[in-house]
């Protein structure tokens, strides 16, 4: 059934329910406190499912925003709509603060950066006499709407479910548009991300403020509708329950979030309403039977229990019609400009040298392949000329430029644009929408316009430079399909169309040719003529030795880390210290 | 604070540490070899200490039946994954490893537990009856999800949590228990008393890493499991089943948490639910080592102890707050240092 | 033919419905079975399968929920049994923040409640929401002024507090602090540890430099024995006081020989055999003893598990006067429920003798304290000392 559908229908349901006769008053209660969770665990889909930052830490959030509208609201008299906004703010606040510290944590280290805040945050809590310690505070005043106190029941179902769907259709929208894009390429890799421009640091922390937000939200409306707060909802366990939510439920779309907040909920409670029919009254054992029913489920279902409701495919990203303001492209360089210089490059890793005293350039409207057998450095070569590894000595100079210790983002912004010998898409995300990712230094949407939808213009631009990057690879047939359904040979490509789709001067393809077939190597090598012709620089690492001879103007051949010969195909085909090293094993 | 009081601290610290650090060594060598962090590991503290407190008290610990219970699922289990190649062979090895062991140290704990057999008897019972469930619940719980995320299997292991500590109240009831220590001596040290009960500890745990140092690094199943910890299907190619390892892992961190709790439980009272923070802590331990290195988690967990025993005495209802704020550099400064050049995947 | 079963079954409810003489009386109980609470609330919930089941020729029904001392849960339970199950009166939380939070929820459905906590805070200061709040345990007011009043009396001058890093501990901290103030003593350390904590060394360690008189630990149950040994540990020989919280069995198993001669202050359940014959409490709370030790094993009984007794006979003598005005289930009836309750006078339970006034929802005074010390091991009834 079509994701769409089944949202449409839920919401119905929940309008509706209120007024369904024999529903029994209980359950609207019970789906309001399943809204708020559902709210904070949509903030944690898009941090962990899509970001992939574990964080067990969200009960924080929520929490300073309770207690910030419960002090706003009690002794400072503040109606709750005008100390939302504060309680907000609060929270990004936060965030921002320790997301700063804790998002600089690598591996097992975030998420338990993200416990140790919660906890701490816990036992400040409870010896802070100006939050009521551990008694909380009490007496917090209604959500009015329309002067009508939400107190329970119907209203504060509606009201809650109300800023859920309002949660769901920014989050939405904001994983669609270009900062979601960058957002959802941290899991195809830091490296890729960083390499089109994209400061992966500044995204997660995008992602983790956002996060908290919503936990804020969810704060603010739990707060004014329990109406009594204290510490215990923010303790570790509520923060270990939320992820719990996310991940039974499926953290890769919001709707498994959704479907893991309400079932959760849900269950829990049905637990302690079958359980002692079956055990008589003096057991507890619902702890027990939620534990093993828990593990049951992930044993079924790894990836959550969404993906089971509704086949797991990738929605196509909306069709933005025309592009009403196309991208201009970027001016090309008059041949012979030389645009990349390396000279004297050197890279150890502890005592092994992988690069030594490498120098080459590559002008505009030139190929420029570098080869060599397998360990000779080539890759690493890249990675230094990229700014992805950092040079132990020499010089890059891109456009005259010295680029040596830049980050790749700030190389990529020079206009200068890659592949990798590893395929690094996001395997999850649609072809088209890989290849716009190329784009994101030709647009400026943050994420409030991408999820408010005032970036349409130019998104609509984007997209029609990905079309037409795709297209001029000739993988238009593919553009809705997941990256990851691709053929490699295939997925190499849309890495080309990606790298294009940043308006390259200098295009660096590592062994693009790899893993196609006999035709679309002649499609690729046709392809690259016409970008040379164009003006382009490329350089290319490439094993396929016909493809290269009939392709480059140059050939930079390394053995051992260092450089062996320079020269046109034709005379380093005939050059003996190449022919003993490389050629001649392999010819 | 005066030097003495100092002393007194670290002492304290250093006590508390060696639990702490037998919990992460248990950790670590669960997360290398599957991948599992094991929040349940707490468990096995508060099952060791409280199995042994009942028998200590003359009474047929609640742990007992959960061995049978847990031994028949593991039955069940094992029958499952072994559907397509099951003999009569296969079903004899179950039927002894899962039905039969169990079966038999639950006759001796009937027979024994009444007549109060003294205080290593009750140990050894302990011993037996926890260490067991380790290898049951990777195969009921964990097995069949080997290949899912690191995350997934946490969450398990938050359900695993949740059903222990379940059970563990049903078992032992809300309120804790003592046991009496395993020595009454104590020695003078300057202006400190160190008792037996804490050399003991110290002694036991020291020795412990020592043996599962030897056990990596001179044994031919150690050298198994470390193999399937760094490449799971070169292990499998060389003919170690990454579930016998995954089992035998599960086995030695139960056996590992039982022997801690009886430890502590002479020190300290022992509650259904006194796993978790311990547990916590030992994860925090076991992650400042980077979930790899032994030394580093046992350093880290004694650097925890001794945080927490200086904060207890300076602020102690910012105990936490304390011990939580001081991992938030050392994290860093670990992060700093692993900074990996490509992507990790 | 499981169908015709079914189908008669179904009629035969359908058809009794309507024969039986009344709707039964409902009550809500929401407390801690489990989580950090288990410990009082474990004994509540067996207290409440010996509790009958008819009242003046009425039935009641108790409907038991678990909200694992966490105040989402036991809000939800609350809001359930209003909403769904249209309680007559609720019964609970077993601790102070849960009870707190659901006052909101009783004003809200116009539900009386009882709840089984200990601080004031819950009924006090009346408002218009308190005015549907009632309270079983004693307020630690009461408690920490006969602990204050012992420590003057035997001399101390001054006192180390070492508390719960909870709610208990929070309100102890607050009722003890001004006490002792008043009475001329000083308060020379205050800590605090958690439940599980397993050393408490630190603690101890700043308690015993700061050489105070005696030292109040304030704690409940087992948990409660942890600093006391380790002071003992340390060779600290002043004055030992605990709280009402500790007066179970396990905390005599666990604390031993360490916890002889500790003075606390304790609901007269605690040592109901020991109380003057002419002690009208003694009764009700020996038979409250003995039906509980019948059921759940001798020496099983902790007192918190009166509170939830106390809270059934403060029901049982209200709900006849309710009666006469209104029928159960219905709104007058919660509303006649709570006026009855608030009129309540005389009436004795396991833990006093109360009467209720409109300002005064726990209705309690010095008969629902009585002192005790530990004397080898058992309980041991204090002579009242003035």
């Amino acid at each position: 059934m079509p994701t769409r559908l089944l949202a449409g229908l839920g919401a119905l349901l929940i309008v509706a329910l209120p007024f369904i006769p024999g529903v029994p008053p209980f359950w609207l209660t019970l789906l309001t406190y399943a809204g708020l969770s559902a709210i904070v665990v949509t903030g944690l889909v898009v941090l962990t499912g899509v970001a992939g930052i574990t964080s067990f830490g969200q009960a924080m959030f929520v929490g300073i925003s309770a207690y910030a509208t419960a002090l706003l609201t009690t002794t400072g008299g503040l109606s709750p709509w005008l100390s939302l906004p504060v309680a907000l703010l609060l929270s990004a606040a936060a965030a921002w603060v320790t997301g700063a510290i804790t998002l600089r944590l690598s591996g097992h280290y975030l998420p338990l950066g993200t416990i140790a805040w919660n906890i701490s945050f816990f036992y400040v809590l409870g010896n802070t006499d100006a939050l009521g310690r551990y008694d909380g505070l009490t007496g917090l005043p209604p959500i009015s709407v329309l002067g009508h106190p939400v107190l329970g029941g119907a209203e504060a179902l509606l009201l809650t479910w109300g800023f859920l769907a309002l949660s769901l259709w920014l989050t939405h929208r904001l994983l669609r548009s270009r900062t979601g894009r960058a957002i959802r390429a941290l899991k195809g890799g830091v490296v890729a991300a960083e390499s089109f421009g994209v400061d992966t640091a500044r995204v997660k922390i995008v992602a983790f403020v956002y996060a908290a937000m919503l936990a804020a939200l969810s704060g603010w409306l739990y707060a004014h509708i329990q109406r009594a707060i204290n510490p215990t909802p923010f303790g570790i366990n509520a923060g270990i329950e939320y992820l719990l939510m996310a991940v039974i439920g499926g953290a890769g779309s919001i709707w498994g979030g959704v479907f893991g907040a309400v079932l959760v909920t849900v269950l829990k409670d049905q637990l302690q309403n079958v359980l002692p029919l079956v055990f008589g009254a003096q057991g507890n054992f619902e702890a027990i039977v939620f534990g093993v029913l828990l593990v049951l489920m992930l044993q079924r279902a790894p990836d959550g229990l969404w993906p089971l409701v509704v086949r797991r495919s990738v929605a196509p990203p909306p069709d933005r019609g025309p592009a009403s303001h196309p991208l201009a492209p970027r001016p090309a360089c008059a041949p012979g400009t030389v645009l990349l210089e390396a000279s004297h490059l050197r890279k150890t890793f502890g005592g092994l040298v992988a690069v030594n005293d490498i120098g080459f350039q590559v002008s505009a409207g030139e190929v420029v392949a570098l080869i060599g057998p397998n360990g000779a450095g080539k890759s690493t070569t890249f990675n230094l000329v990229t700014g992805v590894a950092r040079l132990s000595a020499g010089a890059v100079r891109l456009g005259g430029r010295d680029v040596a210790g830049l980050p790749a983002r700030r190389i990529a912004r020079l206009g200068c644009a890659r592949t990798f010998q590893h395929v690094k898409l996001v395997a999850g995300m649609s072809v088209i929408e890989n290849v716009a990712l190329g784009a994101h230094l030709r647009g400026s949407a943050g994420p409030f316009r991408g999820a408010l939808g005032l970036d349409a213009a130019e998104e609509a631009a984007l997209f029609a430079e990905a079309d037409r990057q795709l297209a001029r690879v000739g993988l238009s047939a593919c553009r809705d399909l997941p990256a990851g359904s691709l053929a490699l040979g295939q997925q190499r490509i849309v890495e080309i169309a990606r790298a294009l789709c940043l308006g390259p001067t200098l295009l660096l393809l590592d062994e693009p040719a790899a893993g196609l077939r006999h035709q679309e190597k002649q499609a690729l090598g046709d392809l690259l003529r016409r970008l040379r012709q164009e003006g382009l620089g490329i350089l290319l690492v490439e094993h396929d030795m016909d493809f290269v001879m009939g392709l480059a103007d140059r050939l930079v051949v390394m053995n051992f880390g260092a450089k062996l010969c320079e020269g046109a195909p034709a005379t380093v085909r005939r050059d003996p210290a190449v022919v003993e090293a490389y050629l001649g094993s392999a010819a | 604070m005066d030097a003495t009081i100092l002393l007194l601290l670290l002492q304290d610290g250093v006590v508390n540490g060696a639990i702490y650090a037998l919990i992460a060594l248990s950790l670590v060598l669960v997360f290398t070899v599957t991948r599992v962090i094991l929040i349940p590991q707490g468990e096995f503290v508060a099952y060791g200490a409280l199995t042994l407190a009942s028998l200590e008290a003359g009474t047929l610990p609640g742990t007992v039946p959960l061995l049978l219970g847990l031994g028949a699922c593991a039955f069940l289990a094992d029958c499952a994954e072994a559907r397509h190649n099951l003999d009569g062979r296969a079903l004899l090895r179950f039927g002894l490893r899962d039905l039969a062991l169990p079966g038999v140290v639950a006759v001796i704990a009937w027979l024994l537990a009444p007549t109060k057999p003294g205080l290593p008897v009750e140990i050894l019972l302990t011993l037996v009856i926890v260490t067991p469930m380790g290898g049951f619940l990777h195969a009921v719980a964990f097995r069949p999800l080997a290949h899912a995320s690191v995350l997934v299997l946490l969450i398990a292991s938050v359900g695993v949590h949740l059903a222990l500590t379940g059970l563990g109240l049903v078992f032992f009831g809300a309120e804790g228990s003592r046991t009496p220590p395993l020595s009454e001596a104590s020695f003078p040290a300057g202006p400190l008393l160190v008792s037996g009960q804490s050399l003991w500890m110290i002694g036991l745990t020291l020795a412990i890493i020592v043996a599962l140092w030897l056990f990596f690094s001179r044994t031919l199943l150690g050298k198994a499991l470390i193999a399937t910890a760094v490449n799971r299907l070169g292990a499998r190619l060389m003919g170690i089943a990454p579930s016998l390892a995954g089992r035998l892992s599960f086995s030695v961190a139960a056996f590992i948490g039982a022997l801690s709790g009886v430890l502590i439980a002479p020190l300290t009272t022992v509650y259904y639910d006194t796993g978790f923070l311990i547990g916590l802590k030992g994860f925090v331990a076991a992650i400042i080592g980077g979930l790899a290195s032994y030394p580093a988690a046992a350093a880290a967990a004694l650097l925890v102890g001794i945080i927490e025993s200086v904060a207890s005495f300076e602020a102690s209802a910012f105990k936490e707050v304390i011990v939580f704020m001081a991992i938030i550099p050392v994290l860093l400064w670990r992060s700093l240092r692993s900074a990996p050049v490509e992507d990790e995947e | 033919m499981r169908r015709i079963v079914w189908a008669l079954a179904l009629a035969g409810t359908v058809l009794a419905g309507p024969v039986m003489a009344q709707q039964p009386i409902k009550i809500g109980v929401t407390i801690a079975k489990t989580g950090p609470a288990a410990s009082l609330g474990i004994p509540q919930a067996n207290t409440v399968t010996l509790l009958p089941t008819e009242v003046a020729g009425q039935k009641i029904e108790w409907i038991v929920l678990d909200d694992a001392s966490d105040t989402t849960k036991g809000v939800a339970n609350a809001r359930k049994l209003a909403s769904d199950d249209k309680v007559d009166a609720i019964v609970g939380s077993s601790v102070t923040p849960v009870s707190l939070a659901l006052i909101e929820v009783a004003a809200e459905a116009k539900v009386p409640m009882i709840s089984l906590a200990a601080s004031a805070k819950i009924v006090a200061p009346m408002d218009d929401k308190r005015r549907w709040v009632f309270k079983a345990p004693q307020n630690d007011a009461l408690m920490a002024e006969a602990i204050a009043a012992h420590m003057a009396k035997a001399g101390v001058k001054s006192v180390g507090f070492i508390g719960f890093n909870d709610a208990y501990g929070d309100g102890w901290l607050s009722e003890i602090t001004p006490r002792l103030e008043a009475k001329g003593i000083k308060l020379a350390a205050t800590e605090r540890y958690a439940r599980t904590d397993t050393s408490v060394t630190g603690q101890v360690l700043k308690v015993i430099a700061a050489k105070p008189d005696a030292v109040l630990i304030a704690g409940s149950g087992t948990p409660a024995a942890l600093p006391q040994k380790t002071l003992k540990e340390r060779g600290y020989a002043g004055k030992y006081y605990q709280t009402h919280g500790v007066a179970n069995a396990d905390f005599l198993r666990v604390g031993g020989k360490d916890v002889d001669g500790t003075v606390l202050p304790a609901g007269p359940l605690l040592v109901a055999e020991q109380l003057p014959e002419s002690n009208p409490v003694r009764k009700v709370a020996l038979d409250y003893t003995k039906a509980y030790e019948a059921k759940f094993g001798a020496g099983s009984l902790a007192t918190f598990g009166g509170h939830a007794y106390d809270a059934q006979v403060l029901l049982a003598n209200a709900i006849p006067v309710a009666l006469k005005t209104a029928k159960p289930g219905t709104p007058e009836f919660r509303a006649a429920l709570r006026d009855a309750l608030e009129g309540l006078k005389e009436v004795v339970y396991t833990h006093g003798v109360v009467a209720m006034t409109p300002t005064d929802h726990v209705g309690q005074d010095d008969r629902a304290r009585v002192m005790v010390t530990i004397e080898n091991g058992r309980w041991k009834l204090m002579p009242a000392t003035n």
